[in-house]
């Protein structure tokens, strides 16, 4: 039981990662239409660039906040760099795809070039205090990780509901052409998107790297299973369902690596995804999945 | 030339040849189909590992030094058709996992999370493919009974790989001009229009998924038992992307394109790389190199979109058929010429 319980606690932090991630990666497609492959090597990126500044002596927590404005402004770039021109020529969407991992490949490797394939953590964070309540063992960092999580998805919650750009940005996941006719400036509203996706995936990524010990080149490519698995499973494109996956994803994980292999527990993820695959592709959320007409 | 420089020659030719069968498997699947299986490698792979058990012998041998699975000793055709097999069976299930009518890039991203699934499950099993070191020492066909200089079987070998790629030529040829590949072309550029004229669809796909992975599997198999070892590190993702950008430089849908495009992308880029002073810290080269890949790609899908050398725009005489006059036919051809 108590192993349970523990498990537990470490299925909220990955959970709390995740569903940064998910949520970002799903949004970027509701409203992109782009499937952006290239989402964990800007997590990778947006890591490192935390880890530099932290280096120079930058409180980590500044690092955090630079790293994820920096990530959202190159998120921003990449789209109306490389995306948007494709897009305007007509280009199909596996091409689309392919460029995205093109430009992931091309990133990842970068920064293996410079950086090189050995481990890394954060040198100005300390690892001491511990915190037990109700059978759970928590580090402060990955209570911290959680707490951002909460924030991060409460303030998603408002912005989506509470906001006049969350309205636009769900007409235009719900039907583009309509929100346009209806006067959003959608072109307008796709900028707005990558840039918040963008930080949500560097937020995603510093976090990523604050919540395991030793961080590489490698560490967030490694992401992209649980990331395409919550996102699948919560029905793509939909933020909530992006939340809820991360969660079930998140939990099931790391509970089962309490009683499997732990280095299994991607396996988990990947099952699951398989699963909703061949069950109910849609995912739980099936609305945005039938209105991108991802499943026919 | 020096027994060195035929040495050199020969793994180049022999490179060159499973990168053939591959490229053409590939372009079977994305060139002529439009299915992009970015889990291509892993059907490669698994290729590889079903020659490299089917040779080793049983798990105990040389010492035990490396534990997997199964294992037994048969003689040289059987490896590489069983590869063939495994990587055909492997890739109907990849198939019938995406099978739902996703989107081809919701499809494209699902089987590039089993590519870095099959990776992370091969690693992390020790005893299933000896883990993240992988399988050494698998024997070369016939080399222990031809008494051949390593030079001289090496020639052997490119023998060997000739004959494969014009087997491998020969299917794709088969298929690419048959009924079926019409049906390929057609789901290809227009899966609604196609599956409302009565062409199987999915029975198109299916070949092409099939057949493509058979030669993957082959593939595998052939390096596999000239090159004797073969480990996760060789399969990552990112090698699938290789074969793309060959089939995208070379010209999507022409064997001959993908061909060139093989050998500017998986020999002349790696090769070229080898002779340049090595700078900055170590392996900048190899990471560099992908970069390169990767712009590679985007430049080509901007400037020249079908390839080096594109696929041939096929025309179907329609004067031929009764009731059908030369005017129908001019402006059959007039559009075959419009089109980009």
């Amino acid at each position: 039981m108590s192993l349970f319980v523990l498990s537990l606690g470490f299925g909220v932090v990955t959970a709390s990662v995740l569903s940064i991630a998910a949520l970002g990666f799903t949004l970027q497609f509701g409203i992109s239409n782009v499937l952006n492959l290239a989402y964990s090597s800007f997590m990778t990126l947006a890591g490192f660039i935390a880890y530099w500044l932290n280096t120079k002596g930058l409180d980590i927590w500044l690092c955090l906040v630079v790293a994820t404005a920096a990530t959202a402004i190159l998120s921003l770039g990449l789209s109306r760099v490389v995306y948007e021109p494709f897009i305007r020529r007509g280009a199909r969407s596996f091409e689309i795809l392919i460029i995205s991992l093109a430009v992931g490949v091309a990133i990842t490797n970068l920064l293996l070039a410079f950086i090189g394939p050995s481990g890394f953590s954060y040198p100005g964070v300390q690892r001491a205090s511990v915190y037990h309540f109700a059978g759970l063992t928590l580090s402060s960092d990955q209570l911290v990780v959680v707490a951002i999580a909460v924030v991060l998805m409460i303030g998603s919650h408002l912005l989506l509901t509470a906001t006049s750009i969350g309205r636009a940005l769900r007409a235009t996941a719900e039907n583009s052409e309509l929100a346009r006719a209806c006067g959003i400036a959608t072109p307008r509203i796709t900028r707005i998107v990558w840039l918040l996706s963008g930080a949500l995936c560097g937020a995603a990524g510093v976090v990523l790297f604050l919540s395991i010990s030793s961080f590489s080149v490698q560490s967030g490519q490694d992401f992209l299973i649980p990331i395409v698995a919550a996102a699948v499973l919560g029905g793509i494109g939909q933020p909530y369902g992006a939340m809820l996956g991360a969660l079930i994803i998140g939990l099931a994980s790391e509970v089962s690596a309490a009683f499997i292999n732990p280095s299994d527990k991607e396996v988990v993820a990947f099952a699951l995804l398989v699963l909703v695959l061949l069950a109910r592709p849609q995912g739980l959320f099936a609305e945005a999945a039938r209105q991108r007409e991802v499943i026919t | 030339m020096s027994s060195a420089a035929q040495f050199y020659l020969t793994n180049i030719l022999v490179f060159f040849g499973v990168d053939l069968i591959a490229v053409w498997g590939l372009n079977l699947q994305f060139g002529v189909t439009g299915i992009v299986n970015f889990a291509f490698i892993v059907l490669q792979s698994a290729g590889a590992y079903t020659a490299a058990l089917l040779t080793l012998g049983p798990s105990s041998g040389n010492g035990g030094f490396q534990h997997y699975f199964g294992g037994t000793r048969l003689p040289f055709p059987l490896p590489l058709i069983a590869a063939g097999f495994v990587g055909a069976i492997l890739s109907a299930l990849l198939a019938i996992l995406t099978r739902r009518r996703l989107r081809g890039d919701y499809a494209a991203m699902v089987l590039l999370v089993v590519s870095l699934m099959a990776t992370t499950i091969v690693q992390n099993q020790s005893g299933f493919l000896n883990g993240s070191a992988g399988l050494s020492l698998v024997p070369a066909p016939f080399q222990s009974i031809m008494n051949l200089t390593l030079v001289g079987y090496a020639w052997f070998y490119v023998g060997l790989t000739a004959v494969l790629c014009l087997i491998a030529l020969a299917v794709v040829r088969a298929i690419s001009n048959s009924p079926l590949g019409r049906a390929m072309r057609a789901s290809r550029d227009n899966e609604e229009s196609a599956a409302a004229i009565g062409l199987d669809v999915s029975r198109a796909r299916m070949t092409a998924y099939v057949v493509g992975g058979a030669l993957a599997g082959v593939s595998g198999a052939l390096l596999v038992q000239y090159i004797g070892t073969w480990a996760p590190g060789a399969w990552l993702y990112p090698e699938t992307f290789v074969y793309f950008a060959a089939v995208i430089v070379g010209g999507r849908g022409n064997v001959l394109g993908v061909a060139i495009g093989s050998l500017l992308v998986n020999i002349a880029i790696v090769e070229v790389t080898r002779y340049l002073p090595q700078f900055g810290p170590a392996g900048f080269i190899d990471a560099m190199q992908w970069v390169v890949i990767g712009l590679l790609i985007m430049a080509f899908l901007w400037l020249r979109p079908r390839g080096i050398v594109p696929e041939r725009a096929r025309q179907y005489d329609l004067a031929r058929r009764p009731g059908a006059g030369r005017a129908a036919s001019r402006e059959s051809a007039d559009r075959e010429a419009e089109a980009p």
